[in-house]
């Protein structure tokens, strides 16, 4: 994958909710293909970056280009044609609780495609064996385990079969095992199917397992974007302390410690 | 005092921002309906029936109940009245008019805003709360289109309905109770009673109820889209929204019957 | 997509090629599901297919279903590397007849 034409770039975005800027200057590209995982501790501003590559927020300024179209400048018919070659996977699942696994992952077919019901069903089994749920087509989503949620909610992301991937927290709150289940999975869809795929976490082992590229947001900057041994060797120590699970050293001085305590 | 007038003038923002919301909400509930087809985002009639049977059949029986206490409440107060005059027989003008201008449809509203207007709001609040309305967004799926449009509509056509058979189990009610008073039969009541309603009663009572219709289901829909806060951020909406509806339903029948009876 | 129908050996065989996906999969489906209604053995030649998704694999699963009911043969010839990946995917690979060419299968 040689200088691979870029599913995503985003161009110094800056984003925030009011007055609050939680993203500076954001400048990130995914090439196609690609596996990228997007790291980062709790405030990081990683979930806003996600927010806002969806589309869900919209960016105080700077541009992002997903699989070559600026997002800023779509009308309602170019982004529903975009957003059918995008497929989302939501930490908690997002499925429709009204609706059954099977029905929550022929959702996008039925409301975007036109195609028989007997095809939809059968893309529907397809996709569901695909992540292992063959079978549960008619449970509803309140039935599933936790990682069942996130392999039917993963069976929904490819309905529209997308190019371009994103999910978010594959492992928060599943069993070892299963979280290196869903990291093979993300592989073989981006092997069969050419996908890009854009994995937002904080799991260290199953972003070094999966990732080409990897970037690490802190307080809202990029810290450092590049493959798994860019990352693994870099001299920034604030990278290394996130790498080992370092806890951020504490820089207090007596007087001011025994004054918040006493609160003064 | 400056603290009390800029905490009103905030106060007031707040409500024509919230009013200017329902607004917007009603005005892209009615484009998806008459232009979701051509964008590809038609308003699906299955969606629509099935809230109207949740909305409308399913409230049948508790507006069937109420109603018909109502018309006997109704009866039972005029007759009182009525009999220091010795005028119990003009007790039917009363019962007939107040039930088909005023009492059906406000029961009908409280009923609805209680039952579906407090479904809608915990529906779309535990929706906005679980990212489910995130993920109908990234679908291409717009949620006004989806959750909000069939809800309107259903609510703009089952509150009418509802009313209609409010107005009908009341008299009723009140049939029944006179001829058990006053030894009317039921053939005598509804005779005289349908002698005296006129069309523009019954009229300004369908009027007002697709009004209402409207309040609750925009009251309840603006507050389930507005839910932050997790699950006790859900029950705070569905207070709210049933609460807020009842009020607007209130407030607006107030100017309804004063400015169609001037 | 592009396609074309021929005989050989008695079987219709639907050539497709070029991507096949939701714009154009209910054109397969029905070039596929029209032969066996004729009550014609068929074969999918995929050779020249350059990328295929679910609605596609889901034509051809609907097609061997139907050509099961009716007790006819059905398989995939000369699969591309691209519609393969996808098969493993759905791991379908097991499921369907496949051969490298007519020949191959006949024997």
């Amino acid at each position: 994958m040689n200088a691979p034409s870029p599913a995503i770039e985003v161009e110094n975005l800056v984003a925030g909710y009011g007055n609050r800027r939680i993203l500076h200057d954001v400048t990130l590209r995914v090439g196609s293909g690609e596996i990228m995982i997007i790291m980062g501790g709790s405030g990081s501003g990683k979930s806003t970056l996600l927010r806002n590559l969806l589309g869900l927020d919209r960016p105080s300024s700077g541009t992002i280009r997903l699989l070559g179209r600026d997002t800023g400048r779509l009308n309602a018919a170019e982004r529903l044609e975009l957003q059918r070659n995008i497929g989302v996977s939501f930490q908690g699942g997002a499925l429709l609780s009204s609706l059954t696994v099977g029905e929550n992952v022929a959702l996008p077919l039925r409301e975007h495609a036109r195609l028989a019901d007997e095809t939809i069903g059968v893309m529907v089994r397809v996709k569901l064996e695909v992540v292992n749920l063959g079978g549960f087509e008619h449970m509803m989503p309140a039935q599933l385990s936790g990682g069942m949620v996130k392999r039917a909610a993963l069976a929904r992301a490819l309905a529209m079969d997308p190019k371009l991937l994103f999910f978010d927290e594959p492992s928060a709150g599943l069993d070892p095992v299963v979280s290196s289940e869903l990291d093979d999975l993300i592989l073989k869809l981006r092997d069969a199917l050419g996908m890009t795929v854009v994995v937002v976490t904080h799991e260290l082992e199953s972003a070094f397992k999966i990732a080409d590229r990897i970037t690490v947001l802190d307080h809202g900057k990029v810290l450092i974007s590049g493959t798994v041994d860019d990352v693994r060797n870099a001299d920034s120590e604030r990278v290394q302390d996130l790498l080992h699970r370092r806890s951020r050293p504490v820089h207090l001085s007596a007087d001011d410690y025994m004054r918040r305590l006493a609160g003064e | 005092m400056q603290q009390l007038a800029s905490g009103i003038g905030r106060a007031a923002t707040a409500v024509v921002e919230e009013v200017g919301y329902y607004v917007a909400l009603i005005v892209e509930s009615t484009f998806w309906l008459f232009f979701g087809m051509a964008r590809g985002q038609p308003v699906r009639l299955a969606a629509i029936v099935a809230q109207m049977r949740e909305a409308g059949v399913a409230a049948v029986p508790i507006v069937f109940m109420l109603s018909f206490a109502i018309g006997v409440m109704l009866a039972i107060q005029g007759i009182h009245t009525l009999r220091q005059y010795g005028a119990e027989t003009q007790v039917v003008l009363g019962i007939a008019l107040s039930v088909t201008r005023e009492f059906g449809p406000l029961i009908t509203g409280v009923l609805v805003a209680g039952r579906s207007g407090s479904a809608l709001a915990a529906r779309i609040g535990s929706m906005q709360v679980n990212q489910e309305i995130d993920a109908l967004r990234v679908m291409g799926i717009n949620p006004v289109r989806y959750l909000a449009s069939p809800a309107v509509i259903a609510l703009v056509v089952m509150m009418p309905l509802l009313t209609l058979f409010a107005d009908l189990t009341a008299l009723f009610g009140g049939a029944v109770f006179c001829s058990l008073e006053l030894g009317m039969s039921q053939f005598a009541f509804w005779d005289e009673a349908l002698s005296l309603i006129t069309v523009d009663d019954v009229a300004q009572g369908l009027v007002k109820s697709v009004v209402f219709g409207l309040i609750v289901a925009v009251v309840g829909i603006a507050n389930g889209f507005g839910v932050s806060g997790g699950a006790e951020g859900v029950g705070r909406a569905t207070t709210r929204a049933v609460v807020l509806s009842i009020s607007y339903l209130v407030l607006a029948d107030m100017l309804f019957t004063y400015f169609l009876n001037r | 997509m592009s396609y074309k129908v021929t005989t050989d050996s008695g079987y219709a065989i639907v050539h497709l090629s070029g991507d096949i996906d939701l714009s154009c999969s209910p054109e397969a489906r029905k070039l596929i599901l029209e032969r066996l209604a004729a009550g014609k053995h068929t074969l999918v030649d995929l050779s020249g297919v350059t990328y295929i998704d679910s609605s596609g694999i889901a034509s051809l699963v609907e097609g061997y279903q139907t050509a099961r009911k009716k007790n006819l043969q059905f398989g995939l010839i000369a699969v591309s590397e691209a519609a393969m990946s996808v098969l493993e995917l759905a791991r379908l690979d097991k499921v369907f007849p496949i051969h490298a060419s007519v020949a191959d299968r006949v024997k």
